[in-house]
């Protein structure tokens, strides 16, 4: 009896192996692509990148240019049958006004005109948790959402600490850049808790293999207290989403931090490292806000069309078999 | 058929070229500098096409005093209503993820129900100018959702169903779809670009 239920358990066990098999190596490498959620238009250079701050009459390139339209990138990746979002943008329109968008549209209708459907969404993996990188979860009803434990915490001390100008949400009318708690509006906080409650999230901790080869690294205070990035194998190598903890592509190829919010700049510097370890250079590196996304300034989004509404679309590395969906 | 033209209305009539020639030269290079004058002075097209998001930032006129005094009276309840909106929140997640129990919970959330009702009260006492008088009803009633998520959370410690946790985090969420609104028209700078 017990030899037969053996024999069963491996039997069936093979046939697992070879079930799961052809997922595997699909998965070997995924295809990718970039999309412009939204763009902030007229950011100040300096406030985005202090070492790049405008000086009136200055001749030098790094201090000459005023203000930078700042993308909202995402990435949407395809391993086999798992399609992923890193970062999902946000989908409230009162911070139209707020931010000086343009260019906005759902997450859900721009990755449908690269042909996916948001209920086949199967993952999202948020770089960190503030509103513009984590507002559009209610958009992927069957996505499970990936979030570090670290990232929750740190908002939960900030929200807990007895100074009122650390603990405040925002502190003051003008905007809450650059305090612990900034940047987690209530919305944005209830629909990750929602996840949690629909038990539709996995709290990660530290690093974490989501999908053959697809790999989480934590970059903890490289912008927020559990930021995290994404180690992705294609075509084109290695390829690592860093969202805000490498928010500038001039930045990790300067040495120059970026979109200091909730920053350790020397963690920052660590997840700029991180990627050349992974990737072996800064060319692979996918950052979040870069202003020069989808041109050929940025080489590896530079494969890239408009698409609704003005927001652009990078097609960044296709899986053998995997169809171009530039259009 | 040719005619005879003589020496003088030869020379005569190469210095009309001439003028020709000059006046034309003088117009062209008027026309080329008007060209590049206008080209440098036009402003230059966008390169995107128009946008459905510009119709989303319709700009409303500056505020008024009124608006203004009420957008200052609102701002220190709007301010603390976001935090304990957010901790109610977080005492959820902490619960949920195993960090705290039912008890541990309901301590955290108990001092939030007042907190909301004392909220609603001091939005009862502004007077809002009639241009705010819906967003400030709906601020209430965001608040008051508020209130009745925590009650509603509470529930929890008694019975440990999480139907009361879901049911809670709609309401809540509902109402935070509510105060960003009000941010929305009376805050351009509340949340930036992060």
């Amino acid at each position: 009896m017990k030899n037969s239920l053996k024999t069963a358990m491996i039997a069936a066990g093979l046939v697992a192996s070879a079930l799961a098999a052809p997922a595997a190596q699909a998965a070997d490498v995924c295809s990718v692509w970039l999309v412009e959620n939204s763009r902030f238009m007229g950011v100040p250079f300096g406030a985005f990148m202090p070492d790049r701050a405008f000086v009136p009459g200055s001749t030098n390139k790094s201090n000459n240019i005023n203000t930078v339209d700042l993308p909202v990138n995402v990435g949407v990746i395809k391993c086999g049958n798992e399609l992923i979002l890193y970062d999902n943008g946000w989908n409230q329109t009162d911070y139209h006004k707020m931010t000086g968008t343009d260019h906005w549209s759902p997450l859900s209708k721009q990755i449908a005109q690269l042909g996916f459907d948001a209920k086949d969404v199967s993952k999202v993996i948020v770089g960190h948790g503030h509103w513009d990188h984590a507002g559009s979860l209610d958009e992927f009803p069957n996505a499970v959402l990936y979030i570090q434990r670290e990232e929750l915490k740190g908002i939960e001390w900030a929200l807990n600490y007895p100074h009122p100008r650390i603990r405040a949400v925002n502190d003051s009318p003008g905007g809450c850049a650059r305090t612990p708690a900034c940047g987690y509006p209530s919305k944005t906080m209830d629909s990750i808790y929602g996840k949690v409650l629909k038990g539709k999230a996995v709290i990660v901790d530290g690093e974490m293999e989501v999908l053959p080869g697809v790999k989480i690294h934590p970059a903890f205070r490289a912008h927020t207290a559990g930021s995290q990035l994404l180690e992705v194998p294609t075509s084109i190598g290695k390829l690592v989403f860093g969202s805000d903890a490498y928010s500038s592509w001039e930045g990790i190829r300067d040495w120059q931090i970026a979109n200091p919010q909730q920053t350790d700049t020397v963690q920052q510097f660590l997840a700029y490292e991180q990627c050349y370890k992974i990737t072996g250079g800064y060319q692979n590196c996918v950052c979040a806000h870069e202003p020069l996304s989808y041109t050929d300034g940025y080489p590896l989004t530079k494969n890239s069309w408009v698409g609704m509404n003005g927001g652009r679309l990078a097609e960044i590395a296709l899986a053998p078999g995997e169809k171009s969906r530039k259009k | 058929m040719q005619t005879e033209v003589s020496g003088s209305q030869r020379t005569a009539q190469v210095a009309a070229l001439k003028g020709f020639g000059v006046g034309a030269l003088v117009v062209g290079l008027v026309a080329l500098m008007a060209v590049a004058a206008f080209r440098e002075t036009a402003k230059p097209r966008p390169q995107q096409v128009a946008t459905s998001a510009e119709a989303n930032q319709i700009e409303r006129p500056a505020v008024t005093p009124d608006e203004e005094a009420y957008a200052r009276d609102l701002w220190p309840i709007h301010a603390q209503v976001k935090q304990d909106a957010v901790r109610m929140t977080f005492a959820g997640l902490a619960y949920k993820m195993g960090d705290i129990k039912r008890a541990a919970m309901k301590e955290r959330i108990a001092p939030l129900t007042p907190m909301f009702e004392s909220a609603v009260a001091a939005l009862n006492k502004l007077q809002p100018p009639a241009s705010m008088r819906e967003l400030h009803g709906e601020y209430i009633e965001a608040v008051k959702l508020y209130r009745e998520a925590s009650v509603t959370m509470i529930k929890v410690a008694a019975d440990g169903r999480d139907g009361h946790l879901i049911e809670a985090q709609a309401m809540s969420e509902r109402a935070s779809g509510l105060t960003l609104k009000v941010g929305e028209m009376l805050w351009p700078g509340e949340y930036k670009p992060n």
